[in-house]
Parts: structure tokens; sequence; C-alpha cells
């Protein structure tokens, strides 16, 4: 398995523990997160897919590191697990760090 | 022009997002603690990454395609990623909120400098003072 395949993975095995074990502010049960989720990676895929696109491509990946699904266009689908983790991530720290939220 | 390809991509993605927060009232740019603390394990964890993937050679950048300037191994185009897509996301989740929140309310609904889309109560109630009603 490519190293980016195996760290986009963990990264979300990581994230996901990260939530229910730790910060637990409810997030995977709420609509509106998963509202957010769904508006983000639509615009990631406009976002990345002009990044990635093999015709004149801004970033290159070695094809040994990724599965090599690469879709839609040409995005290599380990950077949909990557933008998952980089905005849930953030997005739990915002919920924890909310003026009004009651201490744990 | 082509060499700031990243750079414009990224200048577009906060000018399209911009309305979340003046229009919708996302308050996102308008907590910049709680913004700056927000970022900060990701950032950590996602230069970090970024920088591993690069010195590993899991993916590089085209040069036609960036400015050539760098911190490091890292293109400032990279870093400035890291910097605008999250704070993209947290626009994205606050106007979502903030949506839900307009519909369920009841009153009119109004815009208001610079809180943006708000409800109001009816008319020769106090804080509706400054504000511009929307017919329809």
């Amino acid at each position: 398995m490519g190293e980016y395949t195996l760290l986009t993975l963990l990264g979300i095995v990581a994230v996901v523990a990260l939530e229910l074990l730790w910060a637990r502010t409810g997030i995977f049960r709420s609509g509106r997160y998963w509202a957010s989720i769904g508006i983000m990676v639509f615009f990631q895929i406009w976002v990345d897919g002009w990044l990635t696109k093999l015709s004149a491509p801004i970033v290159l990946y070695a094809p040994d590191e990724i599965s090599g699904l690469r879709f839609p266009w040409d995005i290599p689908v380990e950077d949909f697990g990557f933008g998952f983790v980089m905005l849930t991530l953030t997005i739990i720290c915002w919920i924890r760090l909310a003026p009004d939220r009651e201490a744990p | 022009m082509d060499s700031w390809q990243y750079v414009i991509l990224l200048g577009a993605c906060l000018v399209l997002t911009l309305p979340l927060e003046l229009v919708l009232g996302a308050r996102v740019y308008r907590s910049p603690r709680r913004l700056v603390l927000a970022m900060i394990p990701m950032l950590v964890v996602f230069l970090t990454w970024d920088v591993v993937g690069i010195v590993r050679e899991h993916w590089w950048y085209s040069e036609r395609y960036v400015s050539g300037l760098r911190i490091g191994p890292m293109p400032l185009e990279e870093l400035l990623f890291f910097l605008v897509i999250p704070v993209c996301g947290l626009l994205t989740y606050e106007a979502v909120g903030r949506v839900v929140t307009l519909i369920r309310e009841p009153g009119r609904l109004a815009f208001r400098w610079p809180d943006g889309l708000v409800r109001v109560a009816p008319a020769g109630d106090e804080t509706t003072k400054g504000t511009v009603e929307l017919h329809g």
C-alpha cells in the first residue's frame, strides 16, 4: 500500500477516535456537520479537480504512493480523506472553543 | 499569470466564501482568537504531514503553476492552502448553522449591517432600527 494511502487511512481513524474518545462534540450525529461536509466535498471537487488534473497538474503524485483510484476527474481518492480529516479536526477544535460551551 | 494559478485559486476561495461571513453572519473572521486557537492543532498535524509528503516524494508541484516562493521544502501556496481552506470550512459550518436558525426563527427576514441576514420582530420594535427590510 502507498504511504499516502496509509497515512490517509490512519488520519481518518485518528480523527474519528479523537472525536469519539475525547472531544465528544457530537458532530457525527449532527445534520449540520454532515450538510457542511457535503457542501465542502462539492467545492473540493472543483478546487482539487483543478489542482490535480492530469492535463495540466499543479500537484503531481507518485504513482507508488497512491491507490491509483482517481475520481472524479483525476483527483486521487486519498485527497478526500485528507480533506475530511483536515476539516473535521478544525471543526472539532472550533466547537470545543465555543464561548457558550459548558466545560465538559 | 500561470505561476500564480495556485494563489489565484486560493484567493477565489476566500472571495467566494466572504458572503458567508458578511451576508449569512458566520462570525468566523469576527472571532479571531477562537479562529486562531481552533486552527493550531490542524496546522501542526497538516504542515507536518505536508512536509513528510514532500520530503518522501508522495507529491510535488509543477514549477510552472507555483510562484517559486518557498518555506523550507514547502511552496508558499501550500502554507496558504492550510490557512485558507480550513477557514472556508469553518465559514461553511457556521453558515449552515445560521441558515437553519434563519429558517426556524419567526419574524421578518431583514439585512442589518454588520450582522447580515437576521429575523426581526414586527415594526415598532427597537431592534428594527437601521435595518433594511426585505419584502417577499
